[in-house]
């Protein structure tokens, strides 16, 4: 009987509940304005979804929309519109509700063009971003492929499928990047080494084109990528996205699940993808062993465990096999000149396969992540990090006596990361940031190569502490700080004299940068940056102590123990604003000079080996300077109608020797023209573009700085669809892509390959990704 | 004056420092200390318990693949003395020059070549001969000179008939000199043109040795 008692109102209640919200007859208005993000202009033709109700309306010329007759609950609003990032709103609705949703327009374009700027802007630093949609179009690419979206970004290829991303002419160790905050710590030192990223873990991926980085340890000598995986929705469902593609050339498929949930107790996502192709086609043949398997998974956690305190826990590993193309391996230099003659490339096969042999690449790299931020107030906080990340790279040559199962190389790292932060918005819009870090890199060889290593062992402990000051006045923000960092560097090297024995070398760096930069709003919706930086770089181990044969380029590469810190003075100055929103402009000139900048010399040695004749290399210093500047517009001729065109040109210069610099990008030009239609049938966001890349060839070198003069400047077109429709509960978005759209003949200069093949012929990829 | 004033300033200052950080101290409510002690304690260890493990100990590889050494003995047919051409490159790719010897050849004579593959890097040094036999259908050697009448032809073959380079006959005839070019290719297309007699030219694959001797012939 008591029980009865107990649940009795419950009952009533619920069916109170019930009675009266079919008596409503669901008589609730949901209404609201849709805003761009960064200027603040209403956004005409955005979709508006109220998801469990399976209805929508589209916006008007001032951005509004209105749902009628909704019941009271909870929903999901998404809203979506063409170049913007599509967002879910939670909306729980027990009234007539009005929200004003901001999306973030031109996020690729015109980042943070924020003319009416809200308080405490964080940098003056310029950045462009790609935005999860433009992830997803692309979801066959490696991360340094992807990034050859944004203008003054190139890529230092190993064939088509190892990449690495090469921002206002540097790369490697000059270039930092950031997997979710934690600089990433592998063996960047080598050309044909891909960073181990997968692009399908972030929703976002931004390049600063910075002059210097304070914030982070490391050796960036200007710019910075961040891969960030974004903070996980406020939203108590469980929700996520499915991603599938196919490409035509090299029979490529990859699937990318991800599911998060914000549940009481923590919040939490999980992203795995899976990829694997095969030998990748020119217009004419088939580039043997040039297939790739790699999977990849990332976990986030995030706890806030009181109001003013959170921790978040952040899991990413990376495992890949990359083939290098069979007919690239070369023994000695008649080898090297013999590959050159060819048209095609020895051991080419006539027929496809997936298979993957030597010589191939794999690799794994692991990150874990911890970090927790206390807020002492709204107004200052502290965070705290730890950061271990793993790194295993293995290199599997053609080897005598089944020894090709043994890997040539066979690195392992670990590093491990401490940061202390403190953050505090004082006084009137200043900013202050300062941290202290820590970190120690431990490399290892392991001797089951049977082959003197290419770089030898070391541990490295650095120290670095940071300040910044971020200002801002009505029309204008300032930004200068300071950091300082020292590092202990112990080596044991193996010596190249018999009988071997370990040569030990212990040095120490202590290297300061600073930055200065000023933004300031001329007019209203234009921009003016300024940013002035100094960095240092210290001399990589194998600049130091590598000696031995490099055989993808046939010569002898040696250190010298005796280079010191490079150190660079970078400048910016940038324009960017628009024209009555119809016309956005964004330009950035810069003029970088690196004293000490470390290179390869070739010497007038030709060292006798019983593999023959070999060039020797030897890594030398001298002064450099990069000039270049970046354009980027966009023209929305009508609503139906817009222009894209990004156009980077950059010229090195050793400024010691009067000559250029080698592998420096060539200049290059895209244009696009986009057809946008908000609704087509069912279809909502419908997109078609038609584009052009054109790669000038690269003039500024010296026929003796080189093997073979760099190749022929090319036009690649391209072709695209996009759209996407609700069904159901379900967000579909659909692309197909054609790329080398009219499958022409080409070699590009940054690509190590091009002494012995052609790139890719014509690739058509579709895809899906299917959100709920 | 300025002296006393200066110190009263420091002792002012100096005293200021504690009551501010107890001040900050009293600020931090000593709950959330609790929680944020256990995390700057994880936080420490990480840091110290990186550090103890800084031994460097490089494992010297044992470079077993490594050709260091290639000896072409020529034996007279009929008997007489040997003649031998030998390159020994003992440190691998390093620093140190090799060493090329070339004894003198007869003219109008047949021989016998043989030729063997060392590592000297290892002590004693290793006998690479047998694992190029081992893998004849994937390894060739070829044999180009200047020398006028030289003739090497193969006198050995591997598991499918094709030479492999290991046994030569080796005739001379009038008094000249020259020079002599030994190559071992692996991974070869052993059945393209003019391959099996010897010509390089069609070959392709990886180059493991090409070796360059100064030859007499008397």
């Amino acid at each position: 009987m008591w029980k009865f008692n107990k649940s009795g109102p419950l009952f009533f209640a619920f069916i109170i509940t019930t009675f009266f919200a079919s008596a409503q007859h669901c008589q609730w208005k949901v209404s609201g304005v849709v805003k761009d993000e960064s200027t603040g202009q209403p956004m005409e033709f955005a979709n508006v979804y109220l998801r469990e109700m399976q209805t929508g309306d589209i916006t008007d010329s001032l951005g509004h929309f209105s749902i009628s007759s909704v019941c009271s609950g909870n929903y999901h609003l998404s809203v979506s519109h063409i170049g913007c990032e599509p967002i879910e709103i939670f909306l729980p609705v027990s009234g007539d509700t009005t929200i004003t949703v901001r999306l973030d327009h031109h996020s690729q374009l015109l980042n943070e063009v924020t003319i009416t700027r809200e308080a405490g802007k964080t940098t003056t630093q310029e950045n462009q971003s790609l935005s999860t949609q433009r992830i997803t179009e692309q979801a066959d690419k490696n991360l340094g492929n992807l990034l050859e979206n944004i203008s003054g970004v190139s890529t230092i290829r190993h064939g088509s499928g190892i990449s690495k991303p090469v921002v206002h002419g540097l790369y490697g160790n000059r270039l930092t990047i950031l997997n979710n905050g934690i600089a990433q710590s592998g063996q960047q030192w080598g050309t044909d080494h891909a960073p181990e990223i997968d692009p399908l873990s972030a929703n976002r991926i931004t390049v600063v084109k910075g002059a210097g980085v304070l914030e982070y340890p490391g050796n960036s000598l200007g710019s910075v990528i961040l891969i960030e995986p974004g903070k996980i929705p406020r939203d108590p469902h469980l929700h996520g996205n499915a991603r599938y593609f196919y490409e035509s050339n090299g029979r490529g498929n990859g699937i990318n699940l991800k599911l998060q949930q914000h549940a009481k107790l923590l919040a939490w996502r999980i992203t795995g993808t899976l990829k694997k192709s095969g030998d990748k086609r020119t217009p004419d043949y088939f580039l043997r062993n040039t297939g790739n398997e790699e999977a990849h998974l990332a976990v986030q956690l995030e706890k806030p465990i009181r109001d003013n305190w959170s921790a978040d826990l952040y899991f990413s590993t990376f495992n890949a096999r990359f083939g290098v193309l069979r007919g690239s391996h070369t023994g000695n230099l008649t080898d090297l000149e013999e590959a050159l003659q060819r048209e095609i490339p020895f051991y080419t096969e006539d027929h496809f396969s997936y298979s993957i042999d030597a010589p191939h690449q794999q690799v794994n790299h692991h990150l874990l992540k911890a970090h927790t931020q206390y807020r002492i107030t709204d107004q200052q906080w502290i965070d705290l990090t730890y950061a271990g990340q793993y790194n295993r790279r293995k290199e599997f040559d053609v080897r005598r006596n089944n020894r090709s199962e043994f890997p040539a190389l066979s690195l392992e790292q670990f590093t491990h990361f401490a940061e202390g932060r403190y953050e505090n918005n004082f006084a009137a819009n200043w900013k202050l940031k300062t941290g202290f870090q820590f970190q120690q890199t431990q490399n290892t060889n392991i001797p089951e190569t049977g082959i003197l290593p290419l770089i030898p062992d070391y541990i490295s402990t650095e120290y670095g502490a940071f300040l910044t000051l971020t200002k801002s006045v009505h029309r204008a923000t300032f930004e200068f700080g300071g950091r300082y960092d020292i590092e202990d560097r112990r080596v044991a090297a193996i010596s190249t004299t018999i009988p071997r024995k370990v040569i030990r070398y212990h040095k120490q760096y202590q290297t300061g940068g600073a930055l200065a930069g000023a933004s300031y709003a001329i007019v209203k919706n234009w921009e003016l940056t300024y940013n002035i930086g100094l960095a240092a770089r210290n001399p990589e181990v194998n600049e130091l102590y590598s000696n031995g044969l490099h055989q993808g380029v046939s010569g002898i590469e040696e250190g010298d123990p005796e280079l010191d810190s490079e150190f660079s003075v970078k400048q910016t100055l940038s324009l960017k604003g628009n024209i009555s929103e119809k016309l956005l402009i964004q330009a950035l000139v810069y003029h970088q000079q690196i004293a000490d900048y470390i290179y390869l010399q070739p010497q007038d040695e030709i060292r006798l080996t019983i593999r023959g004749a070999f060039p020797v290399f030897r890594y030398e210093q001298t002064d450099a300077r990069i000039t270049g500047m970046d354009l980027s517009a966009n023209w929305q001729i009508s609503p139906r109608f817009s222009i894209n065109a990004m156009y980077s040109y950059l010229h090195g210069h050793d400024r010691e020797n009067d000559i250029p610099l080698v592998y420096m990008p060539a200049n290059n030009l895209f244009v696009a023209l986009n057809y946008q239609l908000p609704k087509f049938g069912k279809f909502q966001n419908v997109e078609i573009q038609l584009n052009n890349r054109y790669v000038f060839k690269q003039n500024n070198l010296l026929p003796e700085q080189d093997f073979l003069t760099p190749p022929e400047g090319y036009h690649l077109a391209g072709l695209k669809l996009s759209a996407e429709r609700q069904w159901s509960k379900f967000r579909l978005q659909l692309f197909t892509r054609a790329a080398n759209l009219f499958n022409i003949r080409y070699r590009d200069y940054l690509n190590r390959q091009r002494y012995f093949a052609d790139e890719p012929g014509i690739n058509i990829i579709s895809g899906i990704n299917l959100s709920f | 004056m300025a002296g006393d004033e200066i110190e009263q300033l420091n002792a002012t200052v100096l005293q200021q420092i504690p009551n501010f950080a107890a001040h900050t101290l009293k600020n931090l409510h000593m709950r959330q200390l609790h929680h944020l002690l256990p995390l700057a304690l994880v936080f420490l260890i990480s840091i110290s318990s990186c550090k103890k493990d800084e031994q460097l100990d490089p494992v010297i590889p044992n470079e077993e693949e490594v050709i260091t050494t290639l000896i072409y003995t020529l034996t007279p047919e009929g008997g007489g003395e040997t003649v031998v051409f030998s390159f020994s490159d003992s440190d691998g790719d390093g620093g140190a020059a090799p060493e090329i010897s070339a004894d003198t050849l007869h003219a109008n004579t047949t021989y016998t070549g043989s030729l063997q593959l060392l590592n000297e890097t290892q002590n004693p040094a290793d006998d690479i001969t047998g694992e190029i036999a081992a893998e004849g259908e994937s390894h060739q050697f070829f044999f180009e000179n200047t020398i006028a009448g030289l003739q090497i032809t193969y006198a050995d073959s591997d598991a499918s008939g094709n030479p492999i380079g290991l046994v030569t006959t080796v005739e001379t005839s009038d008094a000249t000199s020259g020079t002599l070019t030994i190559t071992l290719r692996h991974e070869l297309n052993k059945l393209a043109g003019g391959v099996a007699d010897g010509n390089m030219a069609n070959a392709g694959g990886e180059t493991d040795i090409e070796v360059t001797f100064d030859v007499e012939v008397q």
